[in-house]
């Protein structure tokens, strides 16, 4: 090692050690813990009211394509109920004190029942709470399950068993041995604490499997990409990628397709989304574990429940499936844009392409 | 004989013309020290090629600040152009060009709005621009309903992704390239001294007969322009992913271009020193990522690096005045 990156390292070793390098929080216990708030029952007669009902959508952001999916979900299953009278939206882009307002509003609009996903939990923690108790419930859609009083239930998508399940698929295919590398979404969100934190567990399995580095990739193809290209530079062998975000995975691939590397590679399960489902399709290898954008869909089907009174849990997992690179072909869409979703819509639901 | 023999102020002259090109060589060393993939021209052309969509907007942005602007609404002019382009497109090769026209104009024409409203207004640049980047951002989101819609035209990227030799790729050739239109635009057009003069000092401009109004709408519209080609070289290098995909692009590109020693007060600074500052922002980058540092850590040591930069250039410039 060259005396400059010896005293490179040793200066960013003796930075971690006062502790710059940030912890992850996440584990497993964690999702166990959640995993079993999730089950208990919610006192729905608290609720319980005759239609026709008002739902509000209060969306943290709706600035993605994964968001807008489920938003038309909600639109779709709303459409199926005739108790459902109107469906009020409103969008707070990523900002956390317009979505508090936003929230506000909608009470001010005799809403019976609160839909939303959070820019961010804490911020809106008290103005949930404020809604409950005007006998408004509020249900959270697809994010991780949301254990706060103002959240009488959730229809949740778990990050730690969609890394898991993408982690076992990676070690399947690579055989239980090989270098790997983690590419993550950004830095201290849950998906990119608890995706890691499933890798690791699932590698405690796996001795012959080396963790060669965890890259953080924002969500973000060109970002993905750069990285990946440094990593191909770093290591002179990589058997696999653990990349459970497709639009990701595909900025990792053109890396090592360009690198003229890709033949050497295992790539890992992305999500549905459709540039990816592309990818596999052309190269028959990865397949999908799916980050479900009907998710939107069990949050309205939960609300109506707890509206009529009935037996509803404070959690509702929804469940990401795997599908094999086999059969990418019944989810695929190659004449539709890369930045969109495999899903059941129905022709008039779909977002305009 | 002695005449060929550099004096200290003559060296010190000569630094402080190009200071941010010594910064730009010490950085480089660290990297080379770091790294040598550093010395391989494969790899060095494609930082090139990475940091092509920031190194093409900073160099429209680079006139704009010269006037003594701002344009914070950049990275919405990349990801308004970069979606509208590939839904032109539609995934047809016969779509090309007119897709390319139309961005440009696009581009152009939020630019040529942000130079009309401050050459005849009072507004802030800094406010307008930050607004108009904020209205571009629903516009974006008006138009693509939320998701990136639109499939690029078969050939593009695989022309732009093109190595020549197996080594050069065609975007990192782009990108030097709307450099070297910068620098044609600065140093040789009328415009460009125009921009200077502005800049340097408004009053005496309007005074001495410069049409301040026409030289600040053109700067913007030059800076829209740039802003469509940096969103076109987006889509090239990485496919249309997301409809916010130049989002936070504005504050490496004002990085680049203050660390190239354009000065937010005008009438300073330059193209070269903007490609400069922009390969002193890619390389640290690199030289953290390649190092393999934990992830807050690169974070920690980029910051460091920049700071370094910033502060080796302020120390070349103040000791040669």
């Amino acid at each position: 090692m060259k005396l400059t990156k010896r005293l490179f390292m040793t200066t960013a070793a003796a930075l971690a050690a006062l502790g710059l390098a940030g912890p992850a929080l996440a584990d497993k216990e964690t999702e166990e813990r959640q995993t079993a708030a999730a089950k208990e029952a919610v006192d729905t007669s608290k609720f319980a009211k005759e239609g026709p009902y008002t739902i509000g959508v209060s969306a943290g952001y709706l600035a993605n394509s994964w968001v807008v999916f489920a938003l038309q979900h909600i639109h779709w299953e709303a459409s199926e109920h005739d108790e459902i009278e109107k469906v009020i939206v409103t969008d707070a882009a990523f900002n956390p004190t317009k979505q508090i307002s936003d929230i506000e509003d909608l009470m001010r609009q005799d809403i019976d029942l609160l839909i939303y996903w959070p820019v961010d939990d804490a911020a809106i923690a008290s103005v949930l709470e404020r809604t409950v108790e005007a006998g408004i419930p509020t249900v959270q859609a697809g994010g991780g399950f949301t254990d706060n009083a103002g959240t009488v239930s959730n229809a949740y998508i778990s990050q730690w068993r969609l890394g898991e399940m993408v982690a076992r698929n990676l070690m399947e295919d690579l055989g239980g041995e090989g270098k790997i590398i983690a590419m993550l979404p950004i830095a201290g969100t849950t998906a990119a604490v608890d995706q890691l934190d499933a890798l690791e567990t699932v590698l405690e399995e796996y001795p012959d499997v080396e963790l060669l580095s965890a890259e953080y990739g924002d969500w973000n193809r060109a970002k993905a990409k750069q990285i990946t290209e440094n990593l191909l530079q770093r290591f002179p062998q990589i058997d696999g990628v653990f990349s459970p975000a497709g639009q990701m995975s595909i900025g990792v691939a053109e890396a090592f397709e360009e690198a003229g590397r890709l033949e050497e590679v295992t790539m890992s399960p992305g999500d549905e989304y459709n540039g990816w489902l592309k990818w596999v399709a052309e190269n028959g290898q990865g397949g999908a574990v799916t980050f479900p954008t009907r998710a939107g869909q069990e949050a309205v089907k939960i609300g109506l429940s707890i509206l009529k009174g009935e037996d509803v849990t404070r959690g509702t997992a929804v469940e990401s499936e795997y599908i094999a690179p086999e059969d990418i072909g019944d989810h695929v869409e190659p004449d539709a844009p890369d930045d969109w979703w495999s899903t059941e819509l129905p022709e008039e639901f779909l977002p305009k392409q | 004989m002695t005449a060929l023999v550099p004096t200290r102020d003559g060296v010190l002259r000569f630094l402080s013309a190009y200071a941010i090109v010594a910064v730009l060589a010490a950085v480089f060393l660290l990297a080379v020290l770091i790294s040598d993939a550093f010395l391989q021209p494969k790899y060095l052309f494609n930082v090139i090629r990475q940091i092509a969509p920031v190194g093409i907007a900073a160099v429209g942005v680079t006139f704009v600040m010269i006037l003594g602007g701002v344009d914070l609404s950049i990275g919405a002019i990349i990801s308004l152009c970069a979606v509208v382009s590939a839904v032109l497109m539609n995934g047809e090769a016969a779509n090309l060009p007119m897709a390319i026209g139309v961005t440009c104009l696009v581009g152009m024409a939020a630019g040529a709005f942000n130079g009309i409203v401050l050459a005849f207004s009072r507004v802030s640049p800094f406010i307008l621009t930050l607004a108009t980047g904020i209205a571009i951002l629903g516009i974006t989101q008006i138009f693509s309903g939320g998701t990136a819609r639109g499939i690029v035209s078969p050939g593009f990227r695989e022309f732009f992704n093109y190595r020549i030799e197996g080594i050069v790729p065609v975007l990192s050739l782009a990108f030097l390239a709307a450099v070297l239109v910068g620098v044609l635009i600065q140093k040789r057009t009328l415009f460009g001294q125009y921009v200077f003069l502005t800049g340097s000092n408004r009053r005496a401009a309007v005074l001495g007969g410069v049409p301040v109004r026409g030289v600040t709408i053109m700067a913007y519209a030059l800076s829209g322009l740039f802003g469509a080609l940096a969103g076109l070289a987006l889509l090239a290098r990485s496919g249309v992913s997301s409809t916010m995909s130049g989002q936070g692009l504005e504050f490496q590109i004002l990085a680049a271009i203050v660390l190239g020693g354009t000065t937010f007060e005008g009438g300073r600074g330059g193209v070269v020193g903007t490609l400069a500052g922009v390969l002193v922002l890619v390389i640290a980058f690199n030289i953290v990522n390649i190092s393999g540092l934990p992830y807050h850590l690169q974070m920690v040591v980029m910051g460091l690096i920049i700071i370094a930069a910033s502060a080796m250039y302020g120390q070349i410039n103040a000791r040669s005045q």
